[in-house]
C-alpha cells in the first residue's frame, strides 16, 4: 500500500501541466531522434544535459526519461522503413520488419512494435514500480566492498563479455577509466593529470566524451566513409493490423517482455542479448517458421521489439537502486543526476522520493503517449526520414556546439570534441564498442572511491573483498561471467 | 583494413598507457588508512593500457584483430569531405566567442554541408548554394540560441549583448 501511496503522489507531480509538457517534449525529441539515423538517445541526451544549469531536477529527470523511452519507439520505424539496421537493439527488428515492410505490409510492422513496445514498457513500468523498492531496501545494506564488487562485475560484463573481442572491448574500458581520472582526486584532493590547465581541474565533461564519441564522430565517419552509401526506403502501408496478427503477436509480446525484464536488471544492460533470445524463441514456437526470413513473420517484430522496450525499462532499477549505469544512456542520465548533486543509489527512495516516483510516474504516462505519438501520427515521423544526410549531420553538429558550450561556455571545449570526435571515428573503424568507455569514465571514480573505502574498511588489507560473504559471492560471479563464456566456447570446441 | 593501420591503432594505445603511467609517478601517493593512494588507479590504467596496447600490436601483427566485424561503408576514406567538415567545427571554436553563437554555427553548418555533398560528388559552389545553406543554418542555429538564451536563460555568446543575435 505504501508503494501505492507514493506512486499516486508520484503521479500528482507528474501530471501537473508544466511536468506534462516536459515529457511530451521529451517523448517527441527523443522519437524523432530514434527515427532518425546518426543520432540516438544517449547523443541526445547529452547534447540537452546543459538544462540542468537551470531547469529543476524532476522536470528534467522527466524530460530525459521520456527521450530515453522516445527514441525506441522512433527506432523501430527506422529499422523496419529503411533497409539500414540503426540501433543495436532494433537489429532484430530490422531483420523480419524488413522482410516484411518489402511485401507491402510495413503497417502491420509499425503496429506490432508500437503497441508491443507499449505492452511491454508498460509491464515492465509496474514491475519496476514494485521491485525497485525492494532491490533498495537489500541495497541500502551493501558496503564498500559488495559496491566496487557490483561495479566491476558492470564494468566486466559492459566490456569484456558483450562485445565480441575482450581485447578492444577491455582498451575502451581503460580509456574511459583514463578519462575518469582527469581532475581532483574525491576522496584526497588531488589534482590529478591536469597538466595546469584550470578547465581540467573539474574533470573532463560528460556532455564533451558523449557527444564527441557519438555525435561529431558519426559526423565525421559519415562524411570519410559513407558518402557513397545510398539507402533505399520500404513503401509504407496502412498502420493496422488483422485479428490473426493480433493473435499472433500477443503471446510473443509477453513472452519478450519475460525474457527481456530479467537482462535489464542485471548489470549486464544491453539490449541485444535478450533481443536476440527473443528472436530465437519466437522463430522455435511459431506455427509459421516458413515465414521468418522470407516474407518475414510478425512473431518476429513483435518479440524482439516488446523485449527491448521491457530491457530498457529495467536499466533504470540498477541505475536508480544502485547507482549503476549499464548502458550508455542510462550512464549519462547517471551524469544528470550528479549535475544535480544527487547520486542514485538506496538512499534515492527516501532522500528523493519524491523525484524517484515522479520519474516512474512518468513512464507510464509517456508510454501512452508515446503509443499515441507512433500508432496515428507514425506518417509524420516517416517524412523526417526524408531529410537530405547533408543537412541532418550538418544540423546535428550545431546541437553538439550547444551541449558542450552550453555546459561551459569554453570555446576550448569545441576543440577537445574535435579530438574526441576522430578519436571516436578511430574506435568505430576498427571496431571497439563505445559503452565502456562512457560507463568507465562516469562509474570509474565512484569505483575508485569504493575501492578505496572499502580497504578503509579493511585497514588497507586486500582480504577485505573475500572476507565478507556478499563481496566474496559478487566476486565469485564476477569470475564465473569471465571465465564460463570462455570455458563453454572450449568445450563446445573439443566437442566439434 | 590494412594491418599497419592497426598496428598504428596498438602503438597509440601503448603511447596513452605510457603517457598515464608516467603521469602517475608524479601523483603523491598519501595511503592513509586505505593502504591505496590517489596513485593507485592511475597505475592501475596505465599498465592495463600498456598491456592492451601489446596485445593490440600483437594482435595486428599476427594476422590482424581477432573477431574484427568489416567496418562499414567505403575502403578508402573521403579526405575532401573530411576537410570541409573539420573546417567547419574547428572555426566554429575559434569564432564562437566573437562572432557569436548563431552565425558561428551558421558557418559551421554551410562548411559541414560542403563536406557531405563532396562526399556524395554533389559538392556545388556557386553562391546560390552558399546562401541557402548559410539561411537553413540560421534558421536551425537561431531558434535554438533563443529557446536557450531566452526561455532557459543560459549562457552562450552572441555578437551583440541583446541576447537575440
Amino acid at each position: 500500500m505504501e508503494i501505492l501511496n507514493q506512486l499516486l503522489h508520484g503521479f500528482a507531480t507528474a501530471g501537473t501541466p508544466i511536468n506534462l509538457l516536459w515529457c511530451l517534449l521529451g517523448c517527441t525529441i527523443g522519437t524523432a531522434v530514434g527515427v532518425l539515423p546518426g543520432i540516438g538517445p544517449a547523443t541526445a541526451v547529452a547534447m540537452l544535459l546543459p538544462i540542468t544549469l537551470k531547469v529543476d531536477p524532476t522536470a528534467s529527470m522527466i524530460f530525459f526519461a521520456g527521450i530515453y523511452y522516445g527514441a525506441m519507439y522512433g527506432g523501430s520505424t527506422t529499422s523496419i522503413l529503411l533497409n539500414t539496421p540503426g540501433e543495436s537493439g532494433s537489429m532484430v527488428t530490422a531483420m523480419e520488419g524488413n522482410k516484411m515492410a518489402k511485401a507491402g505490409r510495413a503497417g502491420a510492422a509499425l503496429a506490432t512494435s508500437a503497441i508491443g513496445s507499449f505492452v511491454a514498457g508498460t509491464i515492465a513500468t509496474v514491475l519496476v514500480t514494485f521491485c525497485a523498492p525492494i532491490v533498495a531496501q537489500y541495497a541500502i545494506k551493501l558496503g564498500p566492498p559488495e559496491y566496487f564488487m557490483l561495479m566491476v562485475l558492470a564494468f566486466c560484463t559492459v566490456s569484456a563479455v558483450l562485445g565480441k573481442s575482450t581485447l578492444r572491448g577491455l582498451t575502451a574500458l581503460f580509456i574511459g577509466l583514463a578519462m575518469g581520472l582527469v581532475g581532483i582526486d574525491q576522496i584526497s584532493g588531488q589534482a590529478r593529470y591536469t597538466a595546469g590547465v584550470p578547465e581540467l581541474l573539474d574533470g573532463l565533461e560528460v556532455v564533451l566524451i558523449a557527444v564527441g564519441l557519438f555525435a561529431v564522430s558519426e559526423a565525421l565517419y559519415n562524411v570519410l566513409y559513407e558518402g557513397k552509401t545510398v539507402e533505399t526506403e520500404n513503401p509504407m502501408s496502412k498502420v493496422h493490423m488483422t485479428k490473426e496478427e493480433w493473435k499472433r503477436s500477443w503471446p510473443a509480446w509477453l513472452r519478450a517482455t519475460a525474457i527481456g525484464f530479467p537482462f535489464g536488471t542485471i548489470p549486464a544492460g544491453g539490449s541485444e542479448i535478450p533481443t536476440f533470445l527473443s528472436y530465437a524463441t519466437e522463430k522455435k514456437l511459431s506455427k509459421h517458421p516458413e515465414e521468418f526470413g522470407t516474407k518475414g513473420a510478425i512473431e518476429g517484430v513483435a518479440g524482439p521489439e516488446a523485449a527491448n522496450n521491457a530491457a530498457i525499462t529495467a536499466t533504470l532499477i540498477p541505475l536508480l537502486t544502485l547507482g549503476i549505469p549499464t548502458s550508455n544512456t542510462t550512464a549519462i542520465l547517471l551524469g544528470a543526476f550528479q549535475n544535480y548533486g544527487i547520486q542514485p543509489g538506496p538512499q534515492l527512495f527516501d532522500k528523493n522520493s519524491g523525484l524517484v516516483w515522479a520519474l516512474i510516474a512518468s513512464l507510464y504516462i509517456g508510454n501512452v503517449m508515446l503509443l499515441i505519438l507512433n500508432l496515428p501520427l507514425v506518417g509524420m515521423w516517416v517524412k523526417l526520414l526524408k531529410i537530405p544526410k547533408s543537412y541532418l549531420y550538418a544540423g546535428i553538429l550545431i546541437f553538439a556546439t550547444v551541449g558542450v558550450y552550453g555546459m561551459r561556455q569554453s570555446a576550448f571545449d569545441l576543440v577537445l570534441l574535435y579530438a574526441i570526435g576522430l578519436i571516436g571515428v578511430v574506435m568505430r573503424r576498427f571496431d571497439f564498442p563505445t559503452a565502456p568507455v562512457v560507463v568507465g569514465m562516469i562509474l570509474g571514480p565512484l569505483a575508485e572511491a569504493q575501492m578505496r573505502n572499502a580497504l578503509s574498511i579493511g585497514e588497507g588489507k586486500w582480504g577485505v573483498f573475500v572476507e565478507r560473504p556478499g563481496s566474496l559471492s559478487l566476486l565469485i560471479v564476477v569470475v564465473a561471467v569471465l571465465v564460463l563464456p570462455r570455458l563453454m566456447k572450449v568445450v563446445r570446441a573439443r566437442r566439434a | 583494413m590494412k594491418l599497419p593501420s592497426q598496428t598504428l591503432v596498438g602503438v597509440g594505445t601503448l603511447a596513452t598507457g605510457a603517457l598515464f603511467a608516467a603521469g602517475a609517478l608524479t601523483i603523491k601517493s598519501e595511503a592513509g588508512y586505505s593502504g591505496v593512494g590517489p596513485n593507485f588507479l592511475p597505475w592501475v590504467v596505465g599498465i592495463a593500457l600498456l598491456a592492451c596496447g601489446a596485445f593490440l600490436v600483437y594482435e595486428a601483427r599476427s594476422g590482424g584483430y581477432r573477431e574484427m566485424e568489416a567496418p562499414s561503408g567505403a575502403d578508402v576514406g573521403h579526405w575532401r569531405g573530411f576537410a570541409w567538415v573539420s573546417a567547419g567545427i574547428l572555426a566554429n571554436a575559434a569564432l564562437i566567442t566573437t562572432v557569436g553563437f548563431i552565425l558561428s554555427c551558421a558557418l559551421c553548418f554551410v562548411l559541414a554541408v560542403r563536406g557531405f555533398k563532396s562526399a556524395e560528388d554533389r559538392l556545388d559552389l556557386s553562391p546560390r548554394a552558399w546562401l541557402t545553406d548559410a539561411a537553413i543554418g540560421f534558421a536551425i542555429a537561431a531558434p535554438v540560441y533563443w529557446m536557450f538564451t531566452q526561455l532557459l536563460a543560459i549562457n552562450l555568446p552572441g555578437l551583440t549583448s541583446t541576447g537575440w543575435l
